[in-house]
């Protein structure tokens, strides 16, 4: 089964992730559009800046079992079985934040929604794309991706193609390949610089 | 990550007022800079193209998304193309900073710049004389109105090469002729540094960096150069008077009148208009003591060096300086005026005037002065100043006193403390009682803890016999640290503290706002004839330990073009093209005898800077010594 993986390392933290989730859940579904719409629709994936403000791309995990479904009084949580989904059902969720309280990783926001139920806030959170994934596209945060950071694959792919990566880092002799390349490394040096030097 | 509770600033008033700001509710740069974090990286690594509509576009560093844009372009030629757009930015920036004091000087001439006059007919003379033109006989007006003309000319297209680079030691100038560097027109680097970044034009990154070194000549011997020279022709040559720097600057009891910006055409008026005496009798019947008259950023740096007038601080205090209360009226003009400040100043009662018409900003009234109006405008503005004294709401927040410094550094002083020529200097540099110089520019940076680059890299310095010449937002900076005495030398190395007490002057020398960096070339060739070698070969590097802006990346690629190895504090947009990181930092060497370093720490950056010139001592077959 496909999800989306993340792999930090390589976040740049340009947000284009969250301007492309912005957009597929709006009505237009283009950019421009979505930004004129009312309510405005808002990103489900949250860029935040790391200890030394490298980027991390935070969504749903889709826990199995979820946290937030067990928290959920109302029943508005359920998992959608073939995908392993966790959904949120605008039309149940009573706006209580009790999924909030009980989600490790704080990644659902409570607004009116342009797909939900008007004049209202309620609980929002990534759908993995699934109105997307029926009709074969891929969840549109992956689609723009540029630099791999997020990944449509099963866990078992990613693991076993960083198995492979890592296997090779770790092998004696012979040229190492650096795990990242120079020019990232250097930026990161001097970010790391720039903020221990003003902790003096 | 960012944490309000940690100091912000090694300064003693920045803390506090950043404390009184927060409990006021201001938003500053910090928070604005934090609201940023995650910056892109694409964009932080220069590997973003918004140059045409084919795009926008962006290659990935880690090599698996596009390796290039829609039209082809790759990682070299994107990082390329942008560092050049950069330089030619803050060339134009500076460069037409130098064109609007030519324009005055073109209306004194013709009689329409009224209140504005030739103050310094000697260096008049002296310029006109480099321009060629004979100057026995004529009526100074004359004169000022040929040097006029022959300055537009050097913004155009009718030479081939623009004046003032005969001001360089023959072995540069050499240099720029082997690599097609001489720049031929102010303007004209700037148009086809443009032209050829445009899509489809020049795609090759090292010839595209080589113009992008043209462009940053024409504006460190062009307009830059004629900026600081019409200024000292208009306004006098700075030389060195006693000043004070910091918040405690402002006055409780005085109308305070802060001027922002870079240009002196305005701030010169305004600080006319503030001796009036009949503004000064309606500012004692407002109840002030008087009008105070000070500076922040660069626009004060002129004020500072050529009247001694007082500075308030640089470029990340600009808001909090606001936050005081204290301040009647801010005058801008342009340049690193945060458009943020109208609405800082709207949490009191400071009036918030523009004066360009070019530069316009939110929550500012907009008074335009030209040349002709000047006099009358500033006259009004610093009535209204006055009469908004009794707006105050509350007592102003000022938390420290004053700190003294000397300012005003030209190099006519300079060389007229030496005896008229640079030779004593030279002496103590040869002894190895003062190791070399270092010219520290540039600005502030949220990316950098404020002051924390200029003053940690200063005292290191001439800790170690280091001479430090300054301009810009570095020289309030240090200025603040009290490194602008002649007691300071207590805090420099024994044999620059010896030269310091025999001179009677500060360790650390201020020579002016950001255009005058082209003090500083001035000065280094005046070292490299006297020596008879070319500036590269000099015991001299230059550093911006916090630097921000686009006017910095063409000073620093200037500095390097002359011959002056120089370090930067935060990494430039260039980390997407290993190549153009190695030719700035390595090849550029072969080329023109500099290159560019980086470093955000001002510890190691000190080793680097002082290795660089035992490095170039040696070269010199001067004694010297191992650093690291």
């Amino acid at each position: 089964m496909n999800q989306v993986v993340v792999h930090p390392e390589r976040c740049v933290g340009c947000m284009q992730c969250m301007l492309a989730c912005a957009t597929a859940h709006s009505q237009s579904g283009t950019l421009f559009g979505a930004t004129l719409e009312q309510p405005l629709p808002k990103s489900r994936i949250h860029v935040g800046a790391g200890r030394f403000n490298e980027g991390f791309p935070n969504r749903c995990r889709h826990c199995d079992p979820a946290p937030c479904q067990a928290a959920c009084l109302a029943g508005a949580i359920n998992r959608v079985a073939n995908t392993g989904t966790v959904m949120i059902n605008p039309d149940r969720c009573i706006n209580c934040a009790s999924c909030a309280m009980a989600c490790p990783y704080g990644v659902i926001r409570f607004h009116e929604d342009p797909l939900g139920p008007p004049n209202r806030q309620i609980a929002v959170k990534c759908d993995n794309c699934s109105s997307r994934v029926v009709r074969g596209l891929i969840p549109a945060c992956v689609e723009v991706c540029k630099t791999g950071t997020l990944t449509w694959e099963t866990v078992d792919d990613a693991m076993r193609r960083k198995n492979r990566e890592v296997s090779r880092a770790m092998s004696s002799g012979g040229p190492g390949q650096p795990a990242v390349p120079d020019g990232v490394a250097l930026l990161k040096t001097i970010k790391q610089a720039e903020l221990e030097i003003g902790e003096r | 990550m960012f944490d309000p509770k940690i100091s912000l600033s090694v300064t003693t008033d920045g803390d506090p007022l950043y404390a009184k700001a927060r409990k006021d509710g201001i938003e500053t740069v910090w928070e604005r800079h934090e609201a940023q974090q995650p910056q892109c990286g694409f964009c932080d690594m220069g590997l973003s193209c918004r140059i045409c509509v084919m795009g926008p576009c962006r290659v990935d560093p880690f090599g698996e998304g596009p390796q290039t844009g829609v039209c082809g372009a790759d990682a070299d030629i994107i990082v390329a193309r942008n560092l050049c757009r950069m330089i030619a930015a803050g060339a134009a920036s500076h460069s037409d900073h130098g064109r609007d004091l030519v324009e005055v000087l073109a209306g004194v001439a013709e009689g329409s710049a009224i209140g504005y006059k030739i103050r310094d007919e000697a260096k008049l003379k002296r310029v006109a004389a480099e321009y060629g033109i004979t100057t026995d006989g004529k009526e100074v007006l004359t004169i000022a109105g040929e040097l006029a003309d022959a300055m537009m000319e050097d913004y155009g297209m009718r030479r081939k090469a623009i004046q003032l680079v005969d001001r360089a030691p023959q072995k540069r100038r050499a240099v720029w002729e082997k690599f097609n560097l001489t720049p031929r027109g102010i303007d004209r680097e700037t148009s086809e540094m443009m032209h050829r970044t445009h899509m489809g034009v020049d795609n090759n990154w090292v010839t595209l960096l080589l113009q992008g070194m043209r462009n940053a000549l024409s504006d460190g011997w062009g307009g830059s150069m004629i900026a600081t020279e019409v200024s000292d022709i208009l306004f006098g040559v700075p030389a060195p008077r006693p000043t004070t720097v910091n918040a405690g600057v402002l006055k409780a009891d005085q109308v305070n009148i802060v001027v922002h910006g870079h240009n002196p055409v305005v701030s010169e008026m305004v600080s006319l208009a503030c001796q009036s005496k009949k503004l000064l009798d309606l500012a004692a019947k407002k109840g002030a003591k008087g009008i105070n008259l000070v500076g922040v950023c660069c626009t004060g740096n002129e004020l500072l060096m050529r009247r001694g007038i007082a500075m308030a601080g640089n470029h990340l205090m600009t808001e909090l300086i606001l936050s005081t209360g204290a301040v009647d009226m801010m005058i801008v003009d342009y340049q690193c005026i945060m458009p943020s400040i109208g609405k800082v100043a709207s949490c009191y009662h400071t009036k918030m005037i523009s004066t360009s018409d070019k530069a316009q900003f939110p929550q500012m009234e907009h008074i335009e002065f030209h040349p002709g109006n000047a006099e009358k405008k500033a006259a009004e503005v610093v009535r209204t100043a006055v009469e908004n004294f009794t707006n105050r709401k509350g007592t102003p927040f000022i938390p420290v006193e004053p700190q003294a410094a000397v300012g005003g550094f030209s190099v006519e002083t300079i060389l007229g403390a030496l005896g008229g020529t640079p030779e004593p200097l030279i002496d103590a540099i040869k002894a190895g009682k003062i190791r070399g110089a270092v010219g520290i520019v540039g600005c502030n940076n949220p990316k950098i803890k404020h002051d924390y680059g200029h003053v940690t890299l200063t005292r290191r310095l001439i800790e170690n016999d280091i001479l430090v010449v300054d301009t810009g937002c570095v020289s309030v900076a240090t200025a603040k640290a009290g490194f602008k005495l002649p007691e300071a030398a207590a805090m420099a190395g024994p044999g620059l503290q010896e030269i310091c007490k025999a001179l009677g002057i500060p360790p650390v020398l201020h020579m002016g706002s950001c255009v005058d960096n082209v003090r500083i070339l001035v000065l280094v060739s005046a070292l490299a004839d006297a020596l008879g070698v070319d500036i590269s070969d000099l015991p001299v590097a230059g550093s911006a330990p916090e630097w921000y802006s686009e006017k910095a990346v063409t000073i620093g690629t200037y500095f390097v073009a002359s011959g002056v190895t120089t370090h930067l504090g935060p990494m430039p947009p260039i980390t997407g093209s290993m190549n153009v990181v190695k030719l700035l930092t390595e090849g550029l060497g072969d080329v023109v005898g500099a290159t560019f370093a980086v470093e955000p720490d001002p510890e190691k950056a000190a080793i680097f800077l002082r290795q660089t010139i035992e490095d170039k001592r040696k070269a010199l077959g001067l004694d010297s010594r191992n650093v690291a």
